[in-house]
């Protein structure tokens, strides 16, 4: 009974419930809140796949005459629990040290190539036409990087918004949001909507450190800066041996700038907030209560 | 004026970035000897010479020095001028922004649009700023 419960459960949060969120917009309304959620759906599917493989071992082989037959359910429904676990761990490794040694060689470049900003010390500018801005996350000193380029086609109200979008990624560590969500789709990248969540959650810490910047320097330098950047030309002279053309590598632009023209409704995102909030515990904890807790008793006794 | 980023010798690999690629600007063929840039840098600061070796052995571990043997000498050259390692990271960036899988090393302030898009963006614009 339990198994079942728990691997129709697993099934529901890793395919139909991730695909149908990606598909409600309004959530990226309340992005605090709808992070938290996509967070609460992914821990809670990967509790109840393991929970559902451990539970069917245990009803196995508890009881008292373990034929052939169920020993092999014994083996089979471990194995997909420790399959489960060990591809997270493994990837989670294989990403984190791969991120990390990238950002590594970054770093001793940009420190090297770089200069810094006169009037802001944690930003670095790199002498190129191309336009650009990015933040290099680090657990000691992030850095937020910029160009030449960029700083020419942006006015100054622009570039604060865009610094203060990068700083608001660095202070919150967005970053690692983001590795969970890519741990899980290289780790489950086919059967399951991991990509729907990676994609979806990737817009939303964009819409987070958009807020964030529109809190210091107000709506209309952000915008201006997210159309100047998306629409910049970003494809370097040949020449250089650089030639690359990004355009349409992503959509999330035009949600951002539509999420801005957005009357505000303090009260909606509020009740959106709490509802979401609540679900997102509920994911958690309904599934422990209800089925793990009777599971564990009845081993128990 | 230049801020380290991480002590001495952070200001101390700059410098010998800054010397090389002065040099590299000039002659991209040249190279230089331990020696030749322990007296160059010195004439600004105290300095050991086992130091400039240990900067250039980081420098070489990070693939922004290539290291060549002559005799019983290593002599030593930019990979490549100021103004080419700046475009090549500059594409390691743009590229690292297009692999979806490779989105979490660097985070772009936005992605770039593709061309029936810009049209809606514009749009979208004018709505921010009627509201």
């Amino acid at each position: 009974m339990t198994a079942g419960v728990l691997a129709v459960l697993a099934v529901l949060l890793a395919g139909p419930v991730p695909s149908a969120l990606a598909r409600v917009s309004a959530l990226r309304r309340t992005p605090v809140a709808a992070v938290m959620v996509w967070q609460a759906v992914a821990l809670a599917a990967v509790l109840a796949a393991v929970g559902a493989g451990l539970a069917l071992a245990t009803d196995r082989a508890w009881r008292a005459d373990v034929g052939p037959l169920s020993m092999a359910v014994v083996i089979v429904a471990a194995g997909v629990a420790a399959t489960v676990l060990i591809r997270l761990v493994a990837c989670g490794h294989l990403v984190g040290t791969r991120i990390r040694s990238r950002r590594r060689r970054f770093r001793s470049h940009v420190d090297l190539l770089a200069h810094r900003d006169r009037d802001r010390p944690d930003v670095l500018v790199v002498d190129h036409d191309a336009p650009v801005a990015y933040c290099l996350p680090s657990v000691a000193a992030s850095r937020v990087v910029v160009s030449t380029g960029t700083i020419r086609l942006l006015t100054e109200a622009e570039l604060d918004a865009v610094i203060a979008h990068e700083r608001a990624h660095v202070r919150g560590r967005h970053d690692l949001v983001l590795e969970v969500f890519s741990v899980i789709q290289r780790a489950f990248p086919r059967w399951v909507a991991s990509r729907a969540a990676l994609d979806e959650v990737s817009v939303l810490i964009e819409v987070l450190a958009d807020r964030a910047a529109v809190r210091r320097h107000g709506r209309d330098p952000v915008a201006h800066a997210l159309v100047a950047l998306a629409t910049g030309d970003v494809r370097t002279p040949a020449a250089d041996g650089v030639g690359l053309d990004l355009r349409g590598s992503g959509r999330t632009a035009l949600a951002r700038v539509g999420l801005l023209g957005q009357a505000a409704s303090p009260f909606h995102d509020l009740a959106q907030s709490a509802v979401l909030i609540a679900a997102a515990a509920a994911v958690l904890v309904l599934p422990t209560v209800l089925v793990v807790r009777p599971w564990l008793a009845s081993l128990a006794g | 004026m230049v801020i380290p980023f991480n002590g001495r010798l952070g200001d101390l690999e700059r410098a010998v970035m800054d010397h090389l690629w002065d040099v590299c600007d000039t002659d991209p063929a040249t190279t230089i000897t331990v020696r030749d840039l322990h007296q160059a840098l010195e004439s600004d600061r105290r300095l050991a010479y086992t130091t400039v070796m240990t900067v250039l052995d980081r420098l070489a571990r990070k693939e922004l020095v290539v290291q060549e043997r002559d005799g019983r000498a290593y002599r030593y050259r930019a990979r490549a001028g100021r103004a080419e390692m700046t475009a090549a990271l500059m594409h390691d960036a743009l590229e690292d922004f297009a692999h979806d899988d490779r989105r979490t090393a660097l985070v772009a302030f936005v992605d770039v649009a593709s061309p029936d898009e810009i049209e809606a963006l514009q749009q979208a614009l004018d709505r921010v700023r009627g509201s």
